[in-house]
């Protein structure tokens, strides 16, 4: 850069140099953005695969959600019609013909877990995005926003913590109309609060850095330290609070559906346990009508768990050596 | 009584990541005997704080010693456990760095202190009665009123919790008193207060004290001996005068020069560095009579629980195109709450004038983001002012986003970066700020804020965490940019001696109020107020222990 250049430039108080912006190669600072950001999601990938639970995990949940896609090739819809099943043995015991055992009406368990996963899966995951959203948006907002506004959005997030979340799901249900649509709403709609709690805070500890004052001095308005700094920032923490949840909206959805709150034209395993339920399965011996959804249940609770704990010890390295 | 000696002492971390081991402390060899004073100077990172945790054995298990670190004649790795935790502020206790998160925040400090005398009764405070004479006699000693006893750490200033945490070393009698980085926090005049305590106790004891810090005049204030470290080794040792005065080393040289000693004409205008920024143009701007921002009648009040409180009170201000107007004044004197209602983030009360280029300051969001634009402030603690999960380019270019600023982006990026002196400025842009110094941090932050082109820079103790000779760099881009491109500074700051490194005018705040104004020459030369007198009677000067003769 020559000496007159410089003196030229100086009048029009401007620092870029013109001959930086002649002369520079084309680069797209975006691109560069994106670049580091995949290195950065390779490393992450690498941790996770180091972690012998989550990837137990990943691979259990990998297999429901591909029975549960695949459901209708692999066990054709007929298969649970009652009318075609009057031959099949009632109560049959696990066996080699009946893998695992038949239930009051000749059914196929395990066709029926097929199916059920597809509604138990679907529900856990749908009423966690929805919980999470609302959770989010609302902790954010309660962070944020000092004053009488985040006050209110507080005390709002106050009144559905301590509002018991299984009674309000149930009152939800029963006066929507029935469907897997109003349990994922009232699952949804009770159990963003803690969500919120954890996501408030990190927004309140991150609101108080340094970052965000010079974000202030450059100019930035509620909505660019919002999307920029602060949903950055609790990203991750929704994310591994996230795998977390779904397990419980399962148990929820199962819950429910036990209740006889679900949509019972379609499967699910809370049905299957409601109609064991119904006949007295576990006192009259019928264990595997019992025992078969249970454990589903339990195997995608925790495989979720653990693939969410993983996320949580990436995210944190301080959790990793605990 | 004990004697302290590192006889060949190396430090080195153990660790699995890619860095392997780390060599903190290499081939160390020094002594402080009975009732001695030493004082050990380095930069962050010279391995100082790990020397002296040897000493207590207080390392992380990670860390493995060799040679000999012994105490009273006795090799600290022979101790056993219960032994080291009678040594353990019986013999030897430490005034640990951060005062402020040292205390536990839910409890009494009078408790606090009592805490350990419980632990190290030696037979002498045997009954809580006893102990609780104790605490009172040491409150007195470091010139606290005993009815801080009862106080949370919260509802006292930060001079007064080193006092505390100065009270809690005595508490036992120990014979050594190891002080890290003890008034680093704190404004010349609480330093001097600390400073001079610290030194009469140990005079009058003979108790042995270790200091370390990063500032060459400090330890000169009070120590004998004097040790610079650089990079875990020892690089000059010797009686405090001679090691300040006439150096041997380059190093001790520079970190010498590092803090001006103000009234040397040498350094006025010219903070020393090894890397000066360069100036570029053949007639460098020099302060005009243009007035850029003003203030008039400036007033900000707080409401509190104590009632309203006013931060600054009254103040006229007002700064010129190609002005470096510093700032000073101790902490809690409202520099900062001035300097953020020049900014427009601080509400102020009603009669106060705020004007920019000769225009009211604008209240709406939107003419307040176009007014951004012009005035841009840098923060005290670059570490803190960048996201840690965005890059350079990241930081820099969000000046420009925010302002919807979208033509050639890229090359503003590189031009601020470079203007900043960072460079070559295409390396960076990538690297996010865990992986800078704390010097070239700074550059970034200085580089947001060029990006927007502003008129006036503010800067709220620019170089206070950086160490002594990234300061010099820093403060010599400031000069540079006032030279190149014709911006005017607001520094606020506590250390008088950047006024008389870079600054033209300087304005003295006390409580809200500005009790001198004027040239820095003028000013600094011949102090008019009480209180400037003060503040430039606190400042450490080098060497001949200053602070313990003539306090």
């Amino acid at each position: 850069m020559s000496k007159n250049d410089t003196t030229a430039e100086a009048n029009a108080p401007e620092p870029t140099p013109s001959t930086t912006s002649a002369n520079a190669p084309v680069i797209d600072g975006a691109k560069l953005v994106r670049e580091r950001r995949l290195t950065n999601a390779k490393k992450n990938w690498s941790l996770f695969r180091s972690d012998i639970p989550a990837m137990v995990g990943a691979i259990v949940l990998v297999f429901f959600v591909l029975i549960a896609i695949f459901a209708p090739l692999i066990a054709p819809a007929s298969m649970l019609d009652v009318t075609k099943q009057l031959d099949v043995p009632r109560y049959a015991p696990p066996s080699l013909a009946h893998p695992l055992g038949t239930d009051d009406l000749g059914r196929e368990l395990w066709v029926r877990i097929l199916w059920g996963a597809r509604v138990s899966i679907l529900v856990g995951v749908a009423a966690t995005v929805m919980s999470m959203v609302i959770g989010t948006v609302m902790g954010l907002a309660a962070g944020h926003f000092s004053g009488l506004f985040g006050a209110i959005v507080m005390r709002i997030i106050d009144f559905f913590i301590v509002l018991p979340s299984l009674l309000l799901a149930i009152v939800l249900s029963s006066v929507l109309e029935r469907g897997v649509f109003t349990i994922v709403i009232a699952i949804g709609l009770t159990s963003w609060a803690s969500t919120a709690r954890i996501v408030r805070s990190q927004t309140l500890s991150v609101e108080s850095r340094l970052y965000i004052e010079r974000a202030r001095i450059l100019g930035a308005g509620h909505r660019h330290i919002l999307f920029k700094h602060m949903l950055p920032a609790v990203m991750p923490l929704v994310l591994a609070n996230t795998t977390l949840t779904v397990g419980s909206a399962i148990i929820a959805e199962s819950t429910l559906s036990f209740l006889g709150l679900g949509d019972t034209s379609k499967e699910s395993w809370g049905t299957i346990l409601k109609n064991s339920m119904d006949i007295s399965a576990a006192t009259s011996g019928y264990w595997w009508y019992v025992l078969t959804p249970g454990i589903a249940i339990l195997l995608v609770v925790l495989a979720f768990t653990m693939v969410g704990r993983a996320f949580e010890a990436i995210i944190n390295p301080a959790l990793r050596s605990r | 009584m004990t004697d302290l000696s590192f006889d060949k002492v190396s430090i080195t971390y153990r660790s699995a990541s890619a860095r392997g081991d780390v060599t903190a402390v290499s081939d160390i060899s020094l002594d402080l005997p009975t009732g001695a004073t030493l004082g050990i100077a380095g930069e962050s990172g010279s391995g100082k704080s790990t020397l002296i945790m040897s000493v207590l054995r207080l390392l992380p298990k990670s860390a493995q010693i060799d040679g000999q670190v012994s105490l009273g004649g006795k090799d600290i790795r022979d101790l056993s456990f219960g032994q080291i935790r009678a040594v353990r502020w019986a013999q030897a206790s430490i005034v640990f760095q951060g005062a402020l998160h040292s205390l536990n925040p839910v409890r009494e400090v009078g408790g606090q202190i009592v805490e350990a005398l419980e632990h190290h009764a030696k037979g002498t405070w045997t009954t809580p009665a006893k102990r609780r004479d104790r605490m009172f006699e040491l409150l007195e000693e470091v010139d606290l009123d005993p009815s801080k006893a009862v106080a949370y750490p919260h509802e006292l200033s930060g001079g007064q919790k080193q006092r505390i945490m100065i009270a809690m070393a005595l508490a036992c009698e120990p014979d050594i008193i190891i002080a890290d980085e003890p008034t680093t926090a704190l404004d010349v005049i609480v330093q001097k207060q600390i400073l001079v305590g610290l030194a009469k106790l140990v005079a009058e004891r003979g108790i042995s004290l270790l200091m370390i810090s990063h500032d060459l005049a400090v330890l000169s204030a009070v120590c004998e001996n004097l040790a610079i470290m650089r990079y875990g080794r020892l690089v000059e040792y010797g009686p405090s005068d001679q090691v300040c005065l006439s150096p041997q080393e380059d190093y001790t040289k520079q970190l010498a020069g590092a803090f001006p000693q103000i009234g040397d004409a040498e350094s006025r205008m010219n903070p020393r560095t090894l890397k000066p920024a360069e100036v570029r143009r053949a007639e460098p701007f020099t302060m005009t009579d243009e007035v850029v921002l003003e203030a008039k009648n400036l007033n900000v009040s707080f409401d509190t629980r104590q009632g309203r409180e006013r931060a600054v009170r009254d103040v006229d201000l007002a700064l010129h195109k190609a002005e470096i107007l510093a700032v000073v004044g101790q902490s809690g004197s409202g520099k900062t709450t001035l300097a953020r209602s020049l900014l427009g983030l601080q509400e102020v009360d009603s009669g106060s004038q705020m004007e920019f280029a000769g225009k009211a300051l604008p209240k709406k969001a939107k003419a307040l983001r176009t007014f951004r634009r012009q005035v841009q402030m840098i923060l005290q603690d670059p570490s803190g002012s960048l996201n840690p999960k965005r890059s350079v380019y990241e930081a820099v270019v969000e000046g420009l986003r925010v302002q919807k600023i979208t033509d050639n982006e890229y090359a503003r990026v590189i031009g601020a970066l470079e203007a900043a002196e960072l460079t070559p400025a295409a390396d960076y842009l990538e690297s996010i700020p865990q992986e800078l110094s704390g010097g070239q941090r700074q550059r970034v932050v200085i580089a947001g804020a060029l990006a927007l082109d502003p008129q006036v820079l503010i800067a709220d103790e620019p170089v206070a965490s950086l160490d002594a000779s990234v300061r010099g760099e820093i403060l010599s881009l400031f000069l540079a940019l006032k030279k190149n491109l014709g911006m005017s500074a607001l520094i606020i700051t506590h250390d008088l001696g950047l006024a008389w490194n870079i600054a033209d005018t300087v304005a003295v705040m006390k409580k809200g109020e500005i009790v001198e104004y004027g040239d820095v020459d003028t000013v600094l030369a011949n102090p008019q107020h009480a209180y400037t007198q003060e503040l430039l009677a606190a400042v450490p000067r080098l060497g001949s222990q200053s602070l313990v003769k003539h306090a």
